[in-house]
């Protein structure tokens, strides 16, 4: 499947506060109730259309556990933007967040767009962070917010398709460099125009037609 | 396997049905499955590294022929030389054919081989060495000559593992490379134009590289300290962070296999290894479990064949390590209550679906006893349909546990299971969702209904207010009998008559519905009318002092059928009935209503006028009879007599009421004199006074009548024989035309012209095109034409007048009908007929004859 252009995503998140399971939810629509802990980082991926562009997802799911961090921390670099997640019925989650930014701040490319995202959502009843507080959050720190539930899919494809908005904005701004691919960003085989061979390995990279 | 024991291994092999062992004397070992071992002497002085072609079964091997000029390099391994075996072939002196021997130096810097590995394309040959370089072999490697080598690559590592990424025929050949301190993938294009690209900065030691197969995309797989990563060839990829010292890492049918130092914790100095012992564990990587981990001593080497996974320990003993059977490893699982990783385990295997479904129940149960029951349930629906769907309900019956059974119900519906769905339901007295799925999933309103049946009274009574229209649509009669339960005398019909709590002295209760909200699921349903007069009559004979409505709508349907019934004799029976039920003193329907209806059925409304004339009577309401005369006299006449009968009958002094009552009679003059008076005389009290002014005025009336009755008759009287003259004279003189103009065009007449006795006299040319017949004059021709039709009209009056009645109630829209009888003219003449005071003048004026209207 050729695409315009690729968007690396990193999940992050304390463990436990549903990030496998956002990603399952956005690749393969399931949901996954058991917590399945992650160990080192996992990988989906998913072709959406943003602006009528065929855009791919390359996700990385990291483990949320603090003796991952090191290896997680790794997988930054080169993501043009991430996840961040954290569990509305668990305050702790939400009291991390700060560490967690710092980390990804200092990680990453400065351009990173950066979801917040309060996961859980259908657990009403046992909320223990506010909506506002998330919102107010996400504010303070130039983040986009959103509440969303893995279990009921609520919000689970707009997080992720309004991320990959932002960074088809910041594009069409000119604000990220599409040829440097530290910032996680890659132009589709066909879309290329320098260095054909480099950028294919699978699927329809060898029929270099002309540009669309 | 003893014959090992006296082997001093240095390198090892396998596949295509064998082990291969190399050793420290030059020989090669080759063991097949029946643990037969052969053996040949491949080099002088050692063998170092084995390479097994999968697809080919041709085995490269490094090792060392003589000893190096310069003592210097007098170490293993310096001045390999490569051997390329041909193992199908036998050369001359028994062994196999060795069909290439190449030096693997790079560059002439002597330096020891860390790796080999080819191409199953057998065009590409890589060789790794400790000083960093890469020397790569194209072309056809088993034979010298079309085979050149180049130095790929120098890194300023070592080299730990080279791996040919497999799959990708007629795309360009991918290799990995490993060295200490980095991983790169090279991109080998034609006219070595090859692309390198650096996957990471971080390499691993010798042995801790491995290629996956197709489960992980064929991933270039890398054990380090921290995690074990895997590298696509235009990045990094997943990791999965298994800690530990790597000594080796193998890869094998989807599993993932490390050897690690062993880590003992140890109270006084830290963490200790202890020496020798070395931990191999077996990770199934799509199932993300550990299939087997367990220390053994001082692994040297990991050999897959023959379905099963070799190690070999450092005193040369052969382990086995052999995959559990499917069975085996899901028993496991389940002991650890690892139940999803148990399904996709036995849904990777291909595992039958009754083992599948097995197993789905397992995990119900499971998650049933920890008390997850939505979860429970989501397990026991995937067995629905092959586990005995009783077995599902008997755990969903649980009284203690709040079972969530709508979930259940609901998830049973939408997967189509209605039988299942059905057997929740009615065991958790979940009527409403029973009921649901009984009829619109099954459409089964046979069931429905006798379920209902079958429930205690608010519930049957609820439940058949919410589906009674639709029952009554599909299974009318049933549903007639159902509600004429119901609203009886309710019992659930799998109840014992008597109930227990009944014969302990309480007074039965007696459970019945109000009939009145029932009537309307008998509304839009095409046997409207048979079912809802059955139950209603049923209603009113059980319970004589049903509602009004309930009467007021048998008296409508009795109307309809009335009105519908076209043979005659049937007519009058509906009639008769109609007549008993409005006449009953039992009948509670309501008067102005029923009067209505009467109008709008045009039931032959006298008797019911009498009825309730004849009600107030009985109840002595003289100011209503007078009412209720003014009201409808002018529909039915008869009631002022009645009335005058019944007042003229009274024994107290009515004198103000019949004197009312005669002025009606009078105006309408509704009863001769005669009869006023006879009718009068009943009456004792009745005296001369009450009937004086009415007989003074009758005389006085009769008189005038008689003048202007004697005036006419002697005006026809005249006219006659005005008219007898002029036929006469018609027959015997001769009729002088003397019109003058033509009453076509209006001018003056010429010949030849047409004359009519009627005094109309035209141009024959105008005649000719203007006149319909020849002996008709046009101009008196409409004129005569109504006259005619009038009189015909009247002889059909009767017949006309049903049958447009008829036709009207049948139609669905009346208006056209009347349009019609418009358009046709009928209606000028129904009119004509139907208001008697003008029927009776026109009987008395008969329509002229022609002559005289010219
Ligand atoms: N009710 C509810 N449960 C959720 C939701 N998202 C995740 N969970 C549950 O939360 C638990 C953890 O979910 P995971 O996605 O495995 O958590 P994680 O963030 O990936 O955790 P780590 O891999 O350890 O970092 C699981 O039991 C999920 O079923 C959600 O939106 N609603
Ligand atoms: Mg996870
Ligand atoms: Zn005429
Ligand atoms: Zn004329």
């Amino acid at each position: 499947m050729s695409y315009a252009y690729l968007f690396k995503y990193i999940i992050i998140g304390d463990t436990g506060v549903g990030k496998s399971c956002l990603l399952l939810q956005f690749t393969d629509k399931r949901f996954q109730p058991v917590h399945d802990l992650t160990i080192g980082v996992e990988f989906g991926a998913r072709m959406i259309t943003i602006d009528g562009k065929q855009i791919k997802l390359q996700i990385w799911d990291t483990a949320g556990q603090e003796s991952f961090r090191s290896i997680t921390r790794s997988y930054y670099r080169g993501a043009a933007g991430a996840l961040l997640v954290y569990d509305i019925t668990r305050r702790d989650t939400f009291n991390h967040l700060t560490t967690w930014l710092e980390d990804a701040r200092q990680h990453s490319s400065s351009n990173m767009v950066i979801m917040l995202i309060g996961n859980k959502s259908d657990l009403e009843a046992r909320r223990d962070v506010k909506k506002e507080e998330g919102e107010a959050f996400a504010r303070e720190h130039g983040l986009i917010f959103m509440e969303t539930s893995a279990k009921t899919a609520a919000n689970v494809e707009e997080a992720f398709i309004n991320t990959a908005k932002e960074i088809y904005q910041k594009i069409q701004d000119g604000v990220f460099d599409i040829n440097n691919e530290a910032n996680g960003i890659k132009i589709g085989p066909q879309h290329s125009l320098t260095n054909p061979g480099m950028s294919s390995s699978s699927g329809g990279g060898n029929q270099s037609s002309g540009c669309c | 396997m003893s014959f090992l024991q006296s082997i001093d291994i240095s390198a090892t092999a396998s596949g295509r049905g064998q082990l291969i062992f190399g050793d420290h004397d030059g020989n090669l070992h080759f063991i097949d499955r029946d643990l037969q071992m052969s053996s040949f002497k491949a080099y002088i002085l050692r063998v170092t590294h084995l390479y097994q072609l999968k697809q080919h079964n041709i085995l490269i091997t490094v090792g060392n022929d003589y000893t190096p000029k310069n003592p210097r390099d007098d170490d293993e391994g310096i001045n390999p030389l490569i051997k390329v075996w041909n193992l199908d072939k036998i050369d001359r002196s028994g062994q196999p054919l060795c069909s290439r021997i190449v030096r693997a130096v790079p560059g002439n810097r002597p330096t020891k081989v860390t790796c080999i590995n080819a191409h199953e394309n057998l065009n590409y040959m890589a060789v790794g060495f400790e000083n960093g370089c890469i020397l790569l072999f194209k072309g056809d490697i088993t034979k010298e000559r079309h085979s050149k080598s180049r130095i790929l690559y120098e890194s300023a590592y070592m080299i730990t593992g080279i791996e040919f990424k497999t799959h990708t025929s007629g795309k360009p050949v991918i290799m990995f490379v490993s060295t200490l301190k980095e991983v790169i993938c090279f991109n080998l294009l034609p006219k070595d134009r090859d692309v390198k690209t650096v996957l990471d900065q971080h390499g691993c030691p010798v042995h801790c590289s491995v290629m996956s197969d197709i489960s992980q995309d064929n991933q270039f797989v890398i054990g380090r300290q921290d995690a074990v990563y895997f590298y696509q060839p235009d990045g990094r990829g997943p990791c999965l962070a298994f800690e530990g010292d790597k000594l080796r890492i193998h890869w094998y049918r989807g599993y993932l296999v490390l050897v690690s130092k062993e880590v003992k914790p140890s109270s006084l100095i830290g963490n200790v290894q202890s020496p020798g012992v070395h931990i191999i564990t077996v990770y199934d990587i799509q199932n993300k479990l550990i299939a087997y981990s367990g220390p053994l001593p001082e692994v040297t080497d990991v050999l897959c064949d023959w379905g099963g996974l070799y190690v070999l320990t450092g005193d040369n003993r052969l382990h086995l390590l052999q995959e559990k059977d499917t069975q085996t490893k899901l028993e496991i699982l389940f002991k650890k209550n690892l139940y999803h990783l148990a399904i996709s385990l036995a849904q990777s295997q291909q595992y039958d679906q009754d083992g599948i479904i097995d197993i789905f129940r397992q995990y119900g149960d499971h998650l049933y006893g920890k008390g997850d029951h939505d979860g429970a349930i989501q397990q026991y629906i995937k067995t629905i349909g092959k586990l005995e769907a009783s077995y599902v309900i008997r755990k969903t019956e649980g009284r203690d546990v709040d079972f969530d059974v709508q979930t259940a119900i609901r998830v049973c519906r939408q997967a189509g299971y209605y039988k299942h769905a059905l057997f929740l339901s009615e065991h958790h007295q979940q009527h409403d969702w029973y009921l649901k799925i009984q009829l619109e999933d099954i459409k089964d309103y046979d069931k429905a209904l006798k379920y209902i049946g079958k429930l205690n009274f608010p519930e049957a009574e609820h439940n058949l207010k919410t589906y009674g229209k639709i029952l009554m649509a599909e299974v009318p009669m049933e549903t007639t009998e159902l509600l004429k339960r119901l609203c009886t005398d309710y019992k659930p019909s799998d109840k014992p008559l008597v109930d227990a709590a009944n014969l302990d002295g309480g007074a039965p209760t007696v459970k019945r519905a109000n009939p009145d909200e029932f009537i309307h699921i008998f509304v839009n349903n095409h046997h409207k009318h048979d079912k809802l007069t059955e139950f209603l009559e049923h209603m009113i004979k059980v319970q004589p002092n049903s509602s009004v409505l309930i009467y007021n709508t048998l008296v409508e349907l009795y109307l309809q059928a009335c009105s519908h019934e076209m043979e005659i004799s049937a007519r009058v029976e509906k009639e008769r009935k109609t007549l008993d039920l409005l006449q009953n003193p039992e009948s509670h329907y309501d008067l102005d209503q029923a009067l209505v209806l009467c109008q709008m059925y045009n039931f032959k409304a006298g008797i019911l006028y009498q009825q309730i004339v004849q009600y107030h009577m009985d109840h002595g309401e003289y100011m209503h009879i007078i009412e209720t005369c003014k009201r409808f006299g002018q529909q039915d006449p008869n009631l002022w007599i009645q009335a005058l009968a019944y007042f003229s009958g009274k024994e107290e002094d009515c004198k103000q009421q019949i004197i009312e009552v005669l002025s009606h009679i009078d105006d309408r003059n509704l009863l001769p004199p005669l009869l006023v008076i006879q009718t009068l005389a009943h009456n004792s009290t009745a005296t001369l006074a009450v009937v004086k002014d009415y007989i003074v005025r009758r005389l006085q009336q009769e008189n005038d009548q008689i003048q202007e009755d004697e005036r006419l008759i002697e005006q026809y009287r005249t006219d006659t024989e005005k008219m007898r003259t002029q036929i006469n004279e018609l027959k015997t003189s001769a009729k002088l035309f003397q019109v003058s103009k033509c009453s076509i065009c209006c001018h003056p007449l010429d010949l030849p012209s047409v004359h009519f006795l009627c005094q109309h006299s035209y141009h024959q040319h105008c005649f000719e095109s203007y006149a319909e017949h020849e002996a008709e004059c046009p101009v008196c021709l409409p004129e005569n034409r109504k006259i005619l039709d009038i009189i015909r009209a009247q002889e059909q009056s009767r017949d006309l007048h049903e049958q447009f009645h008829h036709q009207l109630e049948r139609a669905q829209d009346g208006f056209s009908v009347i349009a019609d009888y418009f358009g046709r003219g009928v209606f000028n003449k129904m009119t004509l007929i139907t208001d008697r005071s003008a029927t009776k003048s026109s009987l008395r004026q008969p329509p002229r004859p022609p002559p005289r209207k010219c």
